[in-house]
């Protein structure tokens, strides 16, 4: 089997087997996560030997759906499969106490899965078809929990946001399929034409809805009542990051016009969602609006045309992030909360894995020489770089030196308290998660330029740009640590702590509608509803009729055969008295009757 | 001599069975259960691995009472293993008791009385496997020591008696008919009906108490319900398979003038017709398999009717024969594990999914749904007799099929709603019977896909 496929298959026959054999759902999501990471490995070996493995299925007529191994999907597909198989060995841990690990496992399994179609997908149909799927699935796993209150409706809104910017893909596929002829996603980008800009701009949508952009950033927030594992995963390498992929993969379809579009709505969404981080009272809040602002510098990085640098930051990204949540759902385990008033000291409480938090949350903040300055660093070399410079370089610099305080502030939470110990169950499994994620995201770093090689396109970096990055990093530590968020945020405090209103509009725009939308339907079935009884009762009166002649026809036939039947095997069981002399008489009976029968056979027909 | 000799190494298997069953007697005066199974089983596998290279082989010894031909060898080849399963099942079951080695010997000797049946050329040796494997098995019936268990030994003795009594009775006439007793020589009845009929009616009482046709069949589900169910499992599948082929091995001889095709018809739609009828309702698990046995035997006989004629008869006994063996002895050891009611089984598919799935598939392969071994069996049973134009008797069959979906459907309904509160705890640790079922399933599985193959290459 192909490898490209065997990515695919091995979390999908997990999300199958689980819900099947409803035993050992955690082992069975491990080895398909296994399978899926050993195929994403020899992926990557033989596209770095220059193969270009490709699957194609039959599909539309003329369309065929592909999965294709490119150094970008190679190296995207081995990141999901990383990230999702160190996240599943944490859930282990987490989910311990658990009742329902078979449907969280498998929905895990799926979401992998699905993540796994986007990244490998070869043309645009597959690829929607994935963007939905992930859809789908961030909505089960965000309303795993969904008997607590609050859950169902966040689960519902982070469907809605981001269903709403779906059409937005819709229409750039419908458009792209429409001028090019092809559903290849390589045929489509060298094509070029007028069509581009709208296309970018539709694109742009899509993916500020799934990368929670500015201002659909809302969501991602409240996207935090799943369980921690699913916000590590979601957070990292999957749905927030399909956003972010769509654009690296559609980089060199985009032009100007369309990239500096993107480069100002993540430069805009960095330093919101930066100030939100600051003014969060919620640990894993904090980190959700800090993903949005770390996916408004890879969007920055895209719109200064370096979608590469965007690329090393997603893949710095991915790890660090899913480290920091695998690090707070330890603290949320051991103060039962994630309220950053009630976490004060919990960093005390389990040295070890605040160790493993700073580190990684040095390396968002992008302290040297941990991965995120390496990633950092490329993106805001492209920054400066752009013939937007002027732009998009200080919205860059204000992202990170935003990142370093809002980090600071977190680690100072955690660090200043008092200690109380108490015991968290499935720590071994916990902190085997999470050492295997921190590893990563200190020495990625080391394996940045094996992947400009690979794919072939250096990344720009400048001594300025490391300055300049540096600076603002330390910068943000030291004023986060010192500063608290509140004296730093000013006058903007109450603005940022309702998420700069902006919720409300959108829950205005988008929200409220649909639902509005849904009601209406709602009403209108109804009234149809009304309408199709009244003629319903009509037509049953008929039916009744109808019955009651059929009643004692056919039914009453078929009644009257069972009831036969069911007699005659009571019939049967009476035969057995549990007498033997007359069970024996019978046996006679019987064959003297089989006697009578062959005699009238042997005399009548000779 | 050397014939002697010649014809003492076709019988090495049965030989070796005999001497396995004196063996195991012999650990069990020794005290030593566990090594007595341990000579049973490894006997008993020894004799069907010296069983493989006789096959092809169409002969008879000792002056051509006993025949060693695809029959007798197939019966060897199936009975054996399943009389291994049932050692196994009987060492779950009843394991730790006071005279559990006994049982061990007690099925050894009854399988040699089986095999006896299924390679018989001679009416004396017709009865002579009647009787071995009857007397074994009242004292198998009678293990438990307890009312149920004695009344139950008791009335299959006096059953076994009167029909045994019937059976010699009837011999005599086809003896003076023929001046012969062996089996090769009944076409000398074409000149003598009304001895023929007699001689006839009296086998099929004989053997038909042995594969509980109806009406013969009385003793069976009282037998069942009273004895061991690994005893009992093991009485629905080797007695049962010994006797079917012992009346193939008459019928081929006899002249079709005799009518004892539509005689047999006969006797098979009453058969599975009553055999479904009261397993329809039954509550107790044993008591449906004892009469869903019953049933299964008159499907036998839908290959039974075609001997002679069709040259898909013997091979649809023979695969239908290894099927049963496998879904039945399979059903049966689900059942040991689970309970004796149907309010056991409830919520065993949620409880235990995989013993849930195999005793589903055990009961479609039952009913014969494909791809399962009970599905090719049932088809190859249907051609042959549709080849011996009996297609009357195959739409009844077919009828009853589908009456044998309700009556297996009557399980597993239950196995797939939520378990109650009050349901008794499942059994503690049985030794070997997962074995059991799992080699069955294996087999079930196998047979249907194997002999999917074999259907292509009959039709």
């Amino acid at each position: 089997m192909s490898l490209v496929a065997l990515a695919v298959l091995a979390p999908l026959a997990a999300a199958a087997g689980i819900p099947v054999l409803r035993r050992a759902p955690a082992l069975l999501a491990l080895l398909g996560a296994g399978a899926g990471l050993v195929a994403g490995l020899g992926l990557l070996t033989r596209v770095s030997a220059g193969l270009h493995p490709v699957l194609i299925l039959p599909g539309l007529p003329g369309m065929p759906l592909r999965l294709v191994g490119t150094p970008l999907t190679a190296l995207l597909s081995l990141l999901v499969a990383v990230v999702g198989a160190l996240v599943l060995i944490y859930a282990v841990g987490y989910m311990k106490r658990d009742d329902e690990k078979v449907r969280f496992f498998a929905t895990m399994s799926f979401f992998i899965a699905a993540m796994q179609t986007l990244v490998l997908a070869g043309d645009w149909i597959l690829l929607l078809a994935a963007w939905e799927l992930i859809g789908l699935s961030s909505y089960l796993l965000i309303g795993f929990w969904y008997r607590r209150p609050g859950v169902a409706s966040a689960a519902t809104r982070a469907f809605l946001y981001t269903r709403t910017a779906d059409l937005g893909l819709y229409a750039a596929v419908f458009l792209l399929i429409g001028t090019t002829g092809s559903s290849e996603i390589a045929v489509t980008l060298h094509s070029g034409g007028g069509a581009s800009v709208a296309v970018g701009l539709l694109l742009l949508a899509a993916a500020m809805g799934k990368s929670a952009q500015t201002p659909l950033h809302d969501w991602l927030q409240r996207a935090m009542a799943g369980p921690t594992p699913v916000s590590a995963l979601l957070h990292s390498a999957t749905l927030v990051a399909a956003g972010a992929i769509l654009l690296i993969r559609t980089a060199p379809l985009l032009p100007p016009d369309a990239l500096l579009a993107i480069g100002i709505v993540g430069g805009i969404t960095t330093v919101v969602t930066g100030l939100i981080a600051l003014a969060e009272k919620d640990l894993k809040r904090l980190l959700a609006a800090s993903t949005s602002s770390q996916y408004g510098l890879m969007l920055v990085a895209v719109g200064a045309g370096v979608p590469k640098a965007a690329l090393l930051l997603l893949i710095a990204h991915a790890v660090i992030k899913s480290s920091l949540f695998l690090g707070a759902g330890v603290f949320q385990h051991s103060r039962h909360s994630t309220r950053l008033t009630d976490l004060h000291g919990a960093g005390r409480d389990r040295p070890w894995i605040f160790a493993g938090f700073t580190l990684a949350a040095l390396a968002l903040a992008g302290i040297p020489p941990l991965s995120g300055f390496f990633a950092k660093d490329a993106v805001i070399a492209a920054s400066l770089a752009s013939s937007n410079a002027r732009l998009l370089a200080p919205l860059a610099l204000a992202g990170t030196l935003l990142t370093g305080a809002y980090m600071a502030r977190a680690l100072r939470i955690l660090w200043r308290g008092k200690r109380l110990d108490r015991r968290v169950a499935g720590l071994r499994w916990m902190g085997a998660g999470l050492a295997g994620l921190v590893i990563p995201a200190v020495v990625l770093g080391a394996a940045f330029p094996f992947i400009e090689t690979l794919l072939a396109t250096p990344v720009p970096e400048t001594t300025l740009a490391r300055v300049f990055g540096l600076s603002a990093a330390l910068g943000g530590l030291t004023l986060g640590w010192f500063i608290p968020g509140r004296r730093l945020l000013g006058p903007l405090l109450p603005w940022a702590q309702r998420g700069f209103a902006i919720a409300g509009g959108v829950d205005a725009w988008i929200v409220r509608p649909a639902l509005a939308l849904a009601r209406g339907c709602e009403r209108l079935e109804r009234t149809l509803y009304a309408g199709v009884m009244a003629g319903g009762r009509l037509g049953l009166a008929i039916a009744r009729a109808v019955r009651r002649s059929d009643d004692q026809g056919i039914d009453g036939l078929i009644a009257s055969l069972v009831r036969g039947t069911i007699n005659l095997g009571n019939r049967a069981r009476a035969l057995q008295s549990g007498l033997i002399h007359r069970e024996l008489a019978m046996t006679v009976a019987g064959t003297a009757l089989l006697l009578a029968a062959l005699l009238a056979g042997v005399l009548v027909f000779p | 001599m050397t014939s002697m000799a010649h014809d003492l190494s076709f019988l090495i298997p049965e030989i070796l069975v005999l001497l396995t069953g004196a063996g195991t007697l012999v650990c069990e005066m020794l005290r030593r259960p566990r090594t007595a199974l341990a000579v049973a089983v490894a006997g008993l596998l020894l004799a069907t691995a010296l069983t493989l290279p006789l096959l092809g082989v169409d002969t008879s010894v000792f002056s051509g009472t006993f025949r060693i031909d695809t029959l007798s060898i197939w019966a060897k080849l199936i009975l054996l293993p399943a009389t291994v399963l049932s050692l196994l099942l009987a060492r779950a079951e009843l394991h730790g008791g006071d005279r559990e080695g006994t049982v061990y010997s007690l099925l050894c000797f009854t399988t040699f009385g089986a095999l006896v049946l299924a390679g018989s050329g001679d009416t004396m040796f017709l009865v002579l496997g009647v009787l071995l494997s009857g007397l074994g098995a009242f004292a198998l019936v009678a293990y438990p020591r307890n009312d149920a268990a004695t009344e139950a030994a008791m009335k299959f003795f006096v059953f076994a008696s009167v029909t045994g009594g019937v059976m010699i009775f009837g011999l005599t006439y086809w003896f003076g008919a023929t001046g012969s007793t062996l089996l090769g020589d009944l076409g000398g009845l074409d000149k003598a009906p009304l001895a023929a009929a007699v001689g006839l009616i009296a086998v099929i009482v004989g053997l038909g108490y042995k594969a509980s046709l109806v009406p013969f069949h009385f003793w069976a589900p009282d037998a069942y319900e009273g004895a061991p169910l690994s005893v009992a499992a093991y009485l629905s599948v080797v007695p049962k398979i010994g006797a079917i082929f012992a009346l193939v091995q008459v019928v081929r001889d006899l002249p079709v003038s005799g009518g004892w095709p539509f005689l047999l018809a006969v006797v098979s739609v009453l058969t599975m017709t009553f055999g479904y009828l009261a397993a329809l309702v039954q509550d107790n698990v044993v008591r449906l398999l004892a009469y869903s046995s019953i049933a299964q035997a008159g499907y036998f006989l839908l290959g039974v009717v075609a001997v002679g004629v069709s040259p898909l008869a013997l091979p649809a006994l023979i695969v239908f024969a290894a099927a049963y063996a496998a879904m039945n002895l399979g059903a049966f050891s689900v059942t040991l594990r689970t309970g004796r009611t149907l309010d056991a089984f409830a919520g065993l598919g949620r409880g235990n999914p995989v013993v849930g799935v195999a005793m589903v598939l055990f009961l479609l392969s039952l009913t014969g749904i494909p791809p399962l071994a009970g599905f090719v069996g049932k088809f190859l049973l249907f051609g042959a007799a549709i080849d011996a134009h009996f297609t009357w008797l195959t739409v009844v069959a077919i009828l009853n099929s589908v009456l044998s979906l309700a009556v297996y459907l009557r399980i597993v309904v239950p196995m797939y709603r939520r378990r109650s509160e009050a349901a008794a705890p499942m059994p503690t640790h049985l030794p070997w019977n997962r074995a059991v079922w799992v080699v069955a399933l294996i087999a079930t599985l196998a047979i249907g896909l194997g002999a999917q193959a074999l259907i292509g290459r009959l039709a």
